[in-house]
């Protein structure tokens, strides 16, 4: 049985790539912070408990957005059979050396649980989960860089075996300025978009050249 | 579909070095939990359960020199080395994958900014390899970062490999230390107790961190499988609570789901059951919430315990020496004691174990909750249990 790409996102530190299009050029090399306010700003989103994620959970919460906007299909499962299941390499090392200035000094001991919270980098998928009320699957694998062999094989058993029924997969990373998101929404019915393209490691290759 | 069999496991923790010393300390009721002042720990007294330094040291020696390796990396070479002699499998084949657990890895490079290893060794990936290397490995890891539930979902993952024939071995690892850095975050939350933690207590006031590493190696080849009754894998799944990222949800809804699904695909009801290791934190919301989502399951009766409190949390090995436990428990028929508790503290009238107990064991099940709103829950059984 096959599954397909209905819909892909790519945040890159120049542009933001929809389905192969891009959506969003970042003109004036803004840094992350305002960048990332004008890709909110630009689709509209409501939802305040942005502004309290750290940036590794914002580009991920991001790319789900724009993976999930308008796709009436995804709504109607199941939300124990939507998963999120996502990969990066430097898991949540950019809060972690954030939070450890506030222990570093022992004249100036300020741990903060607001920021404790962000130093694990499956929070990023429970943020998503929270704001989409997904309830399946939710992993976080570390990998020195992203691998679409692994993570289509994985998301695939998943999908074949009726575990899930809809998946947002694949790569989000960000450490100290340098970041890269590339998420796909994965379902294994197609009757909403008839271009949809299989999730396949050698697909998923072309579409992050 | 393959049978998983389990063929060998390894505890590290403050309470020994093998999980029969690990098993022993349990069925005897002692805790290795003890108070520390260490400054590169804590600020404040803290009762935490640490793997003895010295002995550490002098067995990782016997394999290669401890300079050379960060703590989570010896702890996680001298576990897999352990589980390995207990079996005839070649590592270095390409039918054996390694998975590896962990929460923070080798956290404490970040407080110390003259370690002696390279830059990247702060990354997870690094960890798995540089224990790879240590066991001439080449074949690509697998490596999970999944806040608590991490250890159980690194043995969900092993079973896809197992049950979809893309390995014949899988060797599942998972470990976490205890620096400065846990002991704080979580202090912040105000959700460590000053006294050694009591799951399930009706005067629970939060956790205590352990460390430790574990190992449980699966196959799907009886040619190596040595037991005539073995443990085997049945089932297992990971879902979401999707309502807070630092709190459980207070109906257990997601923790409910992932107990039906394991028992879904383990093909069992909540009949067959016959122990449930908890995840047992003692902070008040998780206990009380998987008290609710074992209601919901209809598994009041079933005996479960948590292990919190002989190890502390130790995060990502969590999932797997506490599986490792009830793999024991099978097969000395047995079931420990819930150290800490002794006034019921949650609202469901669940059966926790008070006494050490000799009994039938066939079929457990063993859940985790965590940051992130995550839970997972994985089912085991002897191989002849049906």
């Amino acid at each position: 049985m096959e599954s397909y790409i209905t819909k892909y996102c790519i945040i890159k530190p120049n542009e933001v790539i929809v389905d192969g299009k891009v959506v969003i050029t970042n003109e004036d090399q803004s840094e992350f912070g305002p960048y990332m306010k004008s890709i909110y700003k630009q689709y509209d989103i409501k939802y305040p408990k942005y502004f309290k994620m750290d940036n590794l959970c914002k580009l991920a919460f991001l790319g789900a957005e724009i993976v999930l906007l308008e796709n009436e299909n995804v709504k109607k499962l199941d939300p124990v059979k939507v998963g999120v299941i996502l990969q990066n390499s430097h898991s949540s090392l950019d809060t972690d050396i954030k939070y450890n200035e506030t222990i570093k000094d022992k004249s100036n001991y300020f741990p903060s649980p607001a920021v404790f919270v962000y130093t694990l980098p499956n929070v990023m998928i429970g943020e998503i989960c929270i704001r989409n009320k997904f309830q399946g699957e939710n992993s976080c694998f570390i990998a020195k860089k992203f691998d679409p062999d692994f993570m289509t094989d994985y998301v695939n058993d998943l999908l074949n075996n009726d575990k899930l029924d809809a998946c947002i997969t694949g790569w989000v990373d960000y450490i100290d300025g340098e970041y890269s998101a590339m998420m796909f929404l994965v379902e294994k019915n197609k009757e909403n978009k008839k271009d949809s393209i299989s999730f396949r490691p050698e697909l998923v290759n072309r579409l992050i050249k | 579909m393959n049978r998983i069999y389990t063929i060998a496991d390894n505890i590290i923790s403050s309470l020994g070095f093998t999980s029969e010393e690990n098993f022993t300390n349990l069925k005897d009721g002692i805790s290795g939990i003890n108070q520390t002042s260490d400054p590169k720990i804590t600020q404040v007294p803290l009762q935490v359960s640490q793997v003895d330094s010295e002995r550490l040291n002098s067995e990782f020696s016997k394999l290669s020199n401890p300079e050379d390796f960060t703590r989570l990396e010896k702890l996680m070479i001298l576990s897999i080395s352990d589980a390995l002699k207990q079996t005839d499998l070649d590592p270095a084949n390409n039918e054996t994958l390694f998975i590896f657990s962990s929460v923070k890895g080798n956290i404490d490079l970040i407080e110390n900014e003259n370690h002696p290893f390279d830059k990247d060794r702060i990354n997870l990936w690094a960890i798995a390899d540089k224990v790879l290397e240590f066991f001439k490995v080449q074949t690509k890891p697998v490596f999970i970062s999944n806040a608590c539930i991490s250890g159980l979902t690194a043995i969900i993952a092993a079973s896809h490999y197992l049950k979809t024939n893309k390995y014949k071995n899988v060797i599942v690892c998972g470990g976490d230390i205890i620096s400065e850095f846990t002991p704080s975050g979580f202090q912040s939350f105000k959700a460590v107790s000053e006294n050694p933690c009591k799951p399930f207590d009706a005067n629970r006031d939060g956790i205590t961190l352990g460390e430790g590493a574990g190992t449980i190696i699966f196959t799907t080849d009886k040619n190596h499988v040595k037991e005539e009754n073995p443990v085997i894998y049945r089932g297992g799944a990971n879902t979401n609570d999707a309502n807070h990222i630092s709190g459980p949800s207070r109906t257990g809804d997601g923790l409910y789901y992932a107990i039906r699904n394991a028992l879904n695909e383990a093909e069992k009801n909540n009949t067959e059951i016959d122990y449930i290791s908890g995840h047992g934190t003692a902070t008040p919301y998780n206990d009380e919430m998987e008290s609710k989502a074992i209601a919901w399951a209809k598994l009041n009766h079933v005996p479960v315990n948590s292990l919190k409190a002989y190890w502390g949390h130790t995060l990502g090995a969590a999932g797997i020496i506490e599986s490792i436990a009830g793999i024991h428990s099978i097969k000395e028929n047995c079931l420990i004691k819930s150290l800490g508790y002794s006034e019921h503290g949650v609202s469901e009238d669940i059966n926790v174990i008070r006494d050490y107990k000799e009994q039938k064991i066939k079929n457990f099940l063993k859940t985790a909750s965590g940051f992130g709103g995550s839970n997972a829950a994985v089912y085991f059984s002897e191989l002849n249990a049906d």
